[in-house]
């Protein structure tokens, strides 16, 4: 069989259902790459997309973009809007522009990479994968995690990694303020190296330039407090409820 | 659900585009809110009068025989008033400019004594409001919002949650008694009832159960104190509980707040001509091209842009 390089889709003309087949059947007819015109921030695209290949959107797409992945590789050359790659399996999603609320919410696996900001409750319940933001982040990101790895490059909005499970939290800019149960650790020189690397791997140079070196970030994780009814620590339980 | 678009061009003079850019905003929100549709535009001002926007009735309350009626009983008063000039008529709708300065709650409630189901829709020097019950393609067919030239404007989509859909009911909401100031908001004010007793009490008369009403109330009664229109949206932070998301104007501003919690969506496109707001980026996409970005309003923002 030939391998099919890169085709291209129009969205201007088609409905959303249609652009999502012709991605699937594409891919499946052995395409490495669809690059897809005009998705105008519409809605719902690529979503489910359960075989690997590269998805590349020209333009900024709407809710849900890359929900329920599983195994591909989404390009966005714009702006995201709510519940980028919510519920994702394997796979990586990459935002030039910002994101709407619920960025990477639940993601089980994966990678999220939003190169501008994130608005409110970036992964939220976020339950493994790699989330990392170039910019900042909105209100509540990283509440009840689960696992996986949040990184922030820059500021985050308040209430951030509330009542968290073991999700770890990366942060280069300012903390709005702690969520219920989170606490800040002393960063490991073996994460810093950590951090450099996830930087230079998953953000242009120009763009790791402007962030801030590896060691400098803030290490985020659940003070355990909340995992288990403890009656006597009911003042901690009646702030977190 | 309901869809929320704001839009502000920055550069001086009148943008003859105005109408046909909020209508492309509005047709892309459409779907977010197939109930009603409405815009609040501002054009250039009225130095002498205000613009003054009555409807005659609803269509979906009244016979057709009942809104002529009041149509022509609107308009006798109008051609009585001294100084009112520019009188013309759109289906339900009569609009007047009326010259020289009066007391704008006491000249509303002359007008709407005249026959039930007449409402004042709007009065300013250079800001208009126009609603329907029915689809920004509907409101476009009987208003001709694209034609309009001005400067800034508001426009709504509305998914009716709660109160009732009718004309009454629909958005945007003329801020009543304060002259060119209107509001949309796409969201439940959950404290709604209790800030709606504080004001009846003081005799602030409500013309729907919408809850969004009380925003109108509220700002006006803020503007009419003589507070800035950042200090009234950040007085909504402080006075009103729930999932907002509201857009205002006034004869020279245009400005957002965003709730606490971020429950509801509202994106930013900012260039160096214009200032677009929108439920969802697809409303500003689709009217407007060009090389921009488009992010995301925090929980508790609140913005104002001044011409």
């Amino acid at each position: 069989m030939v391998e099919i390089a890169a085709v291209a889709i129009d969205a201007e003309t088609l409905s959303t259902r249609e652009v999502n087949a012709l991605i699937r059947s594409r891919l499946q007819g052995g395409a490495t790459e669809i690059i897809v015109e005009n998705p105008n921030a519409r809605h719902n695209l690529a979503v489910a997309l359960l075989q690997p290949g590269r998805v590349r959107f020209l333009g900024s797409v709407g809710y849900y973009c890359g929900g329920l992945m599983d195994g591909a590789e989404i390009h966005v050359q714009g702006s995201a809007g709510w519940g980028l790659a919510e519920s994702m399996s394997h796979g990586s999603v990459v935002v030039h522009g910002g994101a709407g609320n619920g960025a990477a919410a639940a993601i089980r696996g994966g990678t999220v990479v939003i190169h501008g900001d994130a608005a409110a409750r970036l992964g939220v319940s976020m339950k493994g994968g790699l989330v990392l933001v170039g910019g900042d982040c909105g209100y509540m990101a990283g509440f009840m995690g689960q696992k996986g790895t949040l990184v922030v490059c820059g500021n985050t909005g308040a209430a951030f990694a509330d009542s968290m499970y073991a999700t770890t939290c990366y942060v280069g800019g300012a903390i709005g303020n702690l969520g219920t149960d989170a606490v800040i650790e002393t960063l490991t020189p073996e994460e810093a190296g950590m951090l450099n690397g996830l930087l230079a791997e998953h953000l242009p140079p120009a763009v790791r330039a402007t962030k801030p070196a590896g060691r400098d970030f803030k290490k985020v994780v659940a003070g355990r407090k909340l995992w288990n009814f403890d009656k006597h620590n009911w003042k901690t339980w009646q702030d977190a409820l | 659900m309901c869809g929320i678009l704001g839009y502000f061009r920055k550069h001086p003079g009148t943008d003859a585009q105005l109408g046909a850019t909020m209508l492309n905003m509005l047709q892309a929100l459409g779907r977010r809110g197939p109930d009603s549709a409405g815009v609040a535009l501002v054009g250039p001002a009225h130095r002498a009068g205000c613009i003054v926007r009555v409807t005659a009735g609803g269509e979906l309350e009244m016979t057709p025989q009942a809104i002529e009626a009041n149509r022509e009983a609107i308009q006798v008063f109008a051609a009585s008033l001294h100084g009112a000039s520019d009188l013309s008529s759109i289906g339900g709708y009569v609009r007047f400019v009326l010259n020289g300065d009066v007391d704008l709650l006491a000249f509303t409630q002359a007008i709407e004594s005249i026959g039930e189901g007449i409402e004042v829709l709007s009065i300013g020097h250079a800001m208009e409001l126009s609603k329907e019950v029915g689809t920004p393609h509907l409101l476009e067919g009987k208003h001709h919002i694209s034609a309009f030239a001005g400067t800034h404007g508001i426009g709504h989509t509305r998914l009716c949650t709660e109160s009732m859909v009718d004309l009454s009911h629909s958005q945007p909401f003329w801020g009543r008694g304060a002259a060119d100031v209107a509001i949309v908001h796409n969201g439940h004010i959950t404290n709604y009832h209790q800030l709606r007793r504080k004001y009846e009490q003081r005799g602030v008369r409500f013309m729907t159960e919408n809850d969004s009403e009380v925003l109108a109330v509220y700002l006006a009664e803020s503007l009419n104190r003589g507070e800035t229109l950042r200090q009234g949206l950040d007085g909504v932070l402080r006075d009103m509980d729930g999932a907002y998301c509201c857009l205002a104007v006034t004869a020279t501003e245009m400005g957002f707040v965003k709730d606490p919690y971020a429950f509801k969506p509202l994106v930013v496109a900012e260039t160096d001509d214009f200032v677009a707001v929108a439920t969802e980026e697809i409303a500003i996409r689709s009217a407007l091209s060009g090389d921009y970005e488009v992010s995301e309003a925090q929980v508790e923002e609140v913005r104002v842009w001044s011409r």
